[in-house]
């Protein structure tokens, strides 16, 4: 049996990568019939080489009410077995729109999938990263995919593309601003430090700065380093309603390990360093050091510099 | 005069893990606590009274088990929202909602709402502190058929024109949404600051109505639709928690150093 899969992607890329979990579909045995859509044209003939049947393109639509509108009439259409889209704000707010409507269960940012009979089981994780929640669905779902957590499946057929209107918002839009970038890009790099209130003053990052630069990593934060004491920008800030990381190592510098920060790591190693040794955050690390970061950081960076230069 | 429902969750909290011996998670026995964007939401909603008057209710649905214990958990919780300065709470108390998702908790929270009368402003935070699935506004907003704007750091209420003026925070953007009230938000924990209650406060909150339901007092059952949890397991191969102890931090650097390279995360020289 061919099951329909509707597959939502702001832009062109992001829908490819949350055509990842239906690839994972296909690589266990199901056979799928693949419908994207998609709010941007620009890119769209690379997002077309992905195993899709068909993508729509929503034209000039920003706002959710508008776009989960259209998703919920495709849903109406097509009857999926599942409605996918990547874990970001807007994916998140649509879906959950769709899945409210047509009266479906929905997972945000899963981990893994499998097919067991007619029933999917999916994983994610839940109390911050400590636990994992072990979910079976029959019928329906909504899911949202952490960005590159599953591999897309790359056809050389090409598919159809439709541009579709939307229908007025019940909302206005004033406004938007990109927010300042710091020109740290967190999300994809293999190393981060992260720094924390463990700094006792803006200039004193310059530590964190210099063992990053020996390492050749990026500097990303916690919440109240950029949130509150504004000593970065935002797009440094990882936390669950920020930016979330997926580096091979990660270095908690004065970080005490609130869950909001500890579940945006996903990091192969996480190395931490504090001067207090009940701080949560060891418990989530692979390798703790109980030190005053003021007297640790330079012989860190010194050690760095002469071993791996 | 501005009325406002506030979603709230009585959250687990991760980090106050319970396991046994043999390293199985008691979730039973962790504690309950208000869900943190929750308490922002709770925080906006008292703000705004202060400014425009109208009162503030708030609505929680039991959603861990046991229930007997998580009733009085959940309890507490709403009565720390009416020690900050809340009015009323309504909790839906039923135990077809023990392990209850997303979809059922909003289904419960939007028959509560609707039960006891009608607001200008309903408010939730982002996603819960435990298992942050990040969809009840949203949910909300569909079921009650209302405006929803979602990840808010700034409302400002223009009351002449019942209307809203919010600031949406994604991930690279900031937008400026306009909406007509009532409107359904969800706020993110950069909204404001949460006041911590007074003790006068936390004593006069026991005087305050706390109301209960179950679904047949709402008139509402829950869809079958197919999906349930079979598992919560604790997460333990993932970290190696060693502390590396040296006599001088030239030492544990060194240390340090080598256990990265042995794992392959960075890279010496040749």
């Amino acid at each position: 049996m061919v099951e329909n899969v509707i597959v939502f992607g702001e832009k062109p890329s992001l829908l490819i990568d949350a055509s990842g979990l239906a690839a994972e579909l296909l690589r266990n045995g199901m056979q799928i019939n693949m419908i994207g859509v998609t709010l941007q044209s620009e890119e769209i003939n690379e997002a077309a080489r992905y195993s899709f049947n068909k993508i729509y393109v929503i034209k000039d639509s920003i706002l959710p009410d508008q776009v989960a509108d259209i998703l919920s009439k495709l849903f109406n259409e097509n009857n999926p077995r599942l409605l996918i889209g990547p874990a970001t704000k807007t994916s998140n707010d649509i879906l959950s729109r769709v899945a409210a409507k047509h009266n479906l269960p929905m997972l945000t940012e899963v981990i893994s999938v499998l097919i067991n009979g007619n029933n999917i089981i999916f994983e994610r994780n839940i109390l911050g990263g400590r636990a994992i929640s072990r979910e079976v669905t029959s019928k329906s779902i909504a899911v949202t995919v952490p960005i590159k957590k599953f591999k897309p499946f790359e056809v050389t057929q090409h598919a159809q593309i439709e541009y579709v209107a939307p229908q007025a918002s019940r909302v206005k839009l004033l406004s938007v601003e990109e927010k300042k970038k710091g020109g740290a890009n967190i999300e994809a790099a293999e190393i981060v430090v992260g720094v924390g209130r463990g700094f006792r003053v803006k200039e004193d990052l310059k530590l964190a700065f210099e063992l990053a630069n020996v390492i050749g990593a990026q500097v990303g934060c916690s919440r109240p380093i950029a949130a509150d004491l504004k000593w970065l920008p935002e797009d440094a800030w990882i936390g669950i309603s920020s930016k979330k990381i997926r580096p091979k190592l990660y270095i908690a510098i004065g970080i005490s390990g609130a869950p909001q920060h500890i579940s945006a790591v996903d990091a192969k190693v996480i190395v931490s360093i504090n001067k207090d040794k009940n701080a949560p955050i060891f418990k989530y690390s692979d390798y703790g050091i109980v030190a005053d970061l003021y007297q640790f950081l330079p012989i860190l960076t010194k050690k760095l510099k002469e071993k791996i230069g | 005069m501005v009325d406002t429902a506030v979603m709230v969750k009585a959250s687990l909290d991760a980090n106050m893990i319970r396991v046994d011996s043999s390293g199985r998670l008691l979730i039973e026995e962790m504690p309950l606590a208000i869900s943190e964007y929750d308490r922002n939401a709770v925080e906006e909603a008292i703000r705004i009274k202060e400014k425009f008057g109208g009162k503030v209710a708030v609505f929680s649905v039991v959603t861990w088990g046991p229930l007997t214990k998580r009733v009085n958990d959940t309890e507490s919780v709403l009565r720390e929202a009416l020690a900050m300065g809340a009015d009323e709470a309504y909790m839906v108390v039923d135990e077809k909602l023990i392990n209850a998702n997303p979809l059922q908790t909003a289904i419960a929270l939007a028959a509560a709402i609707k039960k006891t009368g009608n607001y200008d402003l309903y408010l939730a935070g982002e996603a819960s502190m435990d298992v942050i699935s990040a969809q009840i506004a949203a949910r909300v907003g569909v079921l009650l058929d209302l405006p929803t704007i979602t990840f808010a750091r700034t409302i400002e209420l223009d009351m002449a024109n019942k209307k809203a003026k919010v600031l949406r925070d994604l991930e690279d953007s900031l937008q400026w949404i306009e909406t007509s009230l009532p409107a359904v938000i969800s706020v993110t924990g950069e909204i404001n600051k949460a006041r911590l209650p007074m003790l006068l406060q936390i004593r006069r909150a026991f005087s305050k109505p706390l109301k209960k339901f179950t679904l047949n007092e709402l008139g509402i059952q829950l869809p079958d639709v197919g999906h349930f949890r079979e598992s919560i397991r604790l997460l333990t191969i993932s970290r190696k928690n060693i502390i590396i102890e040296a006599g001088t931090l030239d030492e544990a650097a060194e240390k340090l150093i080598s256990k990265l390279v042995e794992d392959g995360v960075i890279k010496p020289k040749m």
